[in-house]
């Protein structure tokens, strides 16, 4: 299974791949990317299988990477989780409304992450 | 003071530092900033422009030692310079502060910018001008450092 992380921080991507190797992803299976532009050209030459999405980040944003994604027939039903610091009700309405799987608030413990990601990877 | 809109800000900031750094946060009596009292203590700057139906700032400045231990933490090694892990590291807490900050304020639809990063030894910041900045200490085992926010029109000064 390969998991696209998308975050411009790069501790945060750090954080997540590390929990992913926790539960026993692989290494090779992780890829990871600082924008919306930079997961495209990913997603263009890897099969990937679920993505992790932040919201803010520069020349494409995570909300607009969503939207993208599920105009793409092979990317309507991907589950992708957003991860993102943004708590608002029509902050999580909206990315819904543009297609995300789920949605996780910053900052987020490893067990919670954990938990949110299970059902996705039986 | 109007502090109805200024706890979000100190509850978010124990929050991302209990459950993002892991470490917790005694926060002191807001106050009034006068940017002359605190000239020269800072060495890190991480700044998130609010906008939306009301218009502002959230910053957190930091000296030397605090920074290093924080970025130390979240990256898992000792940093010992300022390189871009501190940069990232300020940046995503001002971040989580901001974003969160949201969730308490919803009437004002605030939107928030990406972080922008101020490193000097000693730096200062400028204000605008009549806009209000209040300012929030936060002592820690790691040192103490301040979040500021300025908010047009709302804090009731």
């Amino acid at each position: 299974m390969n998991i696209l992380i998308v975050d411009d921080s790069r501790i945060i991507r750090n954080v997540v791949k590390n929990v992913l190797e926790e539960i026993g992803i692989s290494n090779e299976n992780i890829f990871d990317a600082p924008d919306g532009n930079a997961a495209l050209e990913i997603i263009d030459n890897n099969s990937i299988d679920m993505l992790l999405v932040d919201w803010n980040m520069p020349n494409l944003n995570g909300l607009d990477l969503v939207r993208i994604l599920r105009g793409r027939d092979s990317y309507k039903k991907t589950p992708i989780i957003m991860i993102t610091s943004e708590a608002a009700r029509y902050n999580i309405m909206e990315a819904i409304k543009a297609g995300v799987t789920d949605y996780v608030v910053k900052p987020v413990a490893g067990v919670v992450l954990k938990k949110k990601l299970s059902p996705f990877l039986k | 003071m109007n502090v109805k809109y200024i706890n979000p800000f100190i509850t978010a900031t124990q929050n991302v530092f209990q459950e993002f750094v892991g470490i917790s946060l005694t926060p002191g009596k807001p106050s009034i900033y006068m940017p002359q009292e605190d000239a020269n203590k800072f060495d890190v700057s991480g700044i998130i422009g609010l906008a939306g139906e009301v218009v502002g700032v959230v910053v957190i400045s930091l000296p030397k030692i605090p920074a290093l231990k924080v970025t130390s933490k979240l990256v898992g090694k000792e940093v010992k310079i300022f390189d871009d892990f501190v940069t990232d590291a300020v940046g995503e807490i001002v971040n989580i502060i901001a974003g969160n900050v949201k969730k308490d304020m919803e009437e004002f639809k605030i939107v928030i910018s990406l972080p922008s990063i101020v490193k000097g030894n000693g730096h200062t910041l400028s204000w605008i001008s009549g806009v209000p900045v209040i300012k929030i200490p936060f002592a820690s085992e790691y040192g103490d450092f301040f979040v500021f926010v300025s908010l047009k029109d709302i804090l009731g000064i």
